[in-house]
């Protein structure tokens, strides 16, 4: 991009950073991964359309219905942890601005065990389920009950993978460039986590416990 | 990546968080989820009432996340995420909503004990 168009833009601008002949890569990578991001947010659209499609007692083939399966206070706790292990990895943030590293692996080792802490229940929930017989092949409802839930719940294994990796690289290597690129991006990835389960626990669990 | 001159704490995306917005943002956070769990369990609204009722709280909540957890605005950092995260919203909305809404009248015409479903309440 010529200069003449960084003037275009302003030179507050700091995405395109002005004074530097290359792009500002902590902006660049961290838009890149924000805009990864929205399309992730278009699965979860396409899940939750399916969810919409097959919530219908037809689709209960006979089976439990989806108030049957769901535990709106259950699953408001492992809302409160899931906010919470977000909140400690915000506050990770906090302690990244001071570049402080045990701070940062503090909050990130809080993170990792809240995360962990709202996967085993949403186990225990499924083993529950499992051992009603209400399992993914007995309804198309369940099926996408199953799906939806579940693939929130493979985002947050890797969410948590990715935790791990990032308090090793924090503490051997510092914050580097790359280290604090890709601790902003994990942050949107946690973040989005939290979202997508607002609208899990509100439209399957809390409208399906109203029927 | 390549190297930067800069140091990477100083970049704006750094520099934004803020330990008050965060407890902000997570109280808002908690605080609308349980009074949706209240809505819910009381069971004293009417169901259309009720949609609506948990849709606002829902929204707030990832209004409250949005502003004061992601720290989105309109600053020279923030904007562009903040620009494609409007563009992206609608096309979340309209994608669930309209394929609800096919199904949704298309059930009645295609299935012939719909009806009798619908009237057993099951």
């Amino acid at each position: 991009m010529s200069r003449t168009a960084h003037r275009l833009i302003g030179p507050e601008e700091p995405l395109w950073a002005p004074h530097h002949p290359e792009a500002d890569p902590v902006s660049m990578h961290t838009l890149g991964f924000w805009l990864y991001m929205m399309s992730d947010a278009l699965i979860f659209a396409a899940l939750f359309a399916a969810y919409a499609v097959l919530d219908h007692p037809y689709n209960a083939a006979g089976g439990p219905q989806i108030r049957d399966v769901v535990h709106p206070a259950g699953a408001f706790i492992q809302t409160i942890i899931l906010f919470t292990s977000v909140f400690t990895y915000s506050l990770s943030m906090v302690g990244l601005k001071a570049g402080n590293r045990a701070f940062v692996i503090g909050g990130l080792l809080a993170a990792v065990v809240f995360g962990a802490a709202f996967l085993g229940l949403e186990l225990r929930d499924f083993a529950r389920l499992f051992a009603e017989g209400a399992t993914p092949d007995r309804s198309g409802l369940l099926s996408i009950f199953f799906v939806l839930v579940a693939a929130h719940g493979v985002h947050m294994v890797f969410g948590i993978l990715w935790m791990l990796v990032m308090m090793v690289q924090v503490a051997v290597k510092g914050f580097t460039t790359a280290v604090v690129t890709r601790l902003l991006n994990l942050r949107i990835f946690w973040m989005f986590q939290a979202s997508i389960w607002v609208c899990i626990f509100v439209f399957v669990y809390l409208n399906g416990a109203y029927r | 990546m390549n190297p930067h001159p800069a140091d990477p704490l100083d970049h704006p995306d750094v520099r934004n968080a803020s330990a008050v917005g965060f407890v902000a943002g997570y109280a808002a956070s908690v605080g609308l989820m349980a009074i949706a769990l209240m809505v819910t369990l009381q069971h004293e609204m009417s169901y259309a009432g009720f949609v609506i009722a948990i849709a606002i709280l829902a929204g707030l909540a990832l209004l409250a996340q949005a502003l004061l957890m992601f720290q989105l605005n309109l600053s020279g950092a923030q904007r562009w995420k903040t620009i494609s995260l409007l563009l992206v919203v609608p096309l979340f909305v309209l994608s669930i909503g309209l394929t609800g809404w096919m199904f949704h009248t298309l059930y009645p015409r295609t299935m012939l004990d719909f009806m009798q479903v619908q009237g057993n309440g099951m």
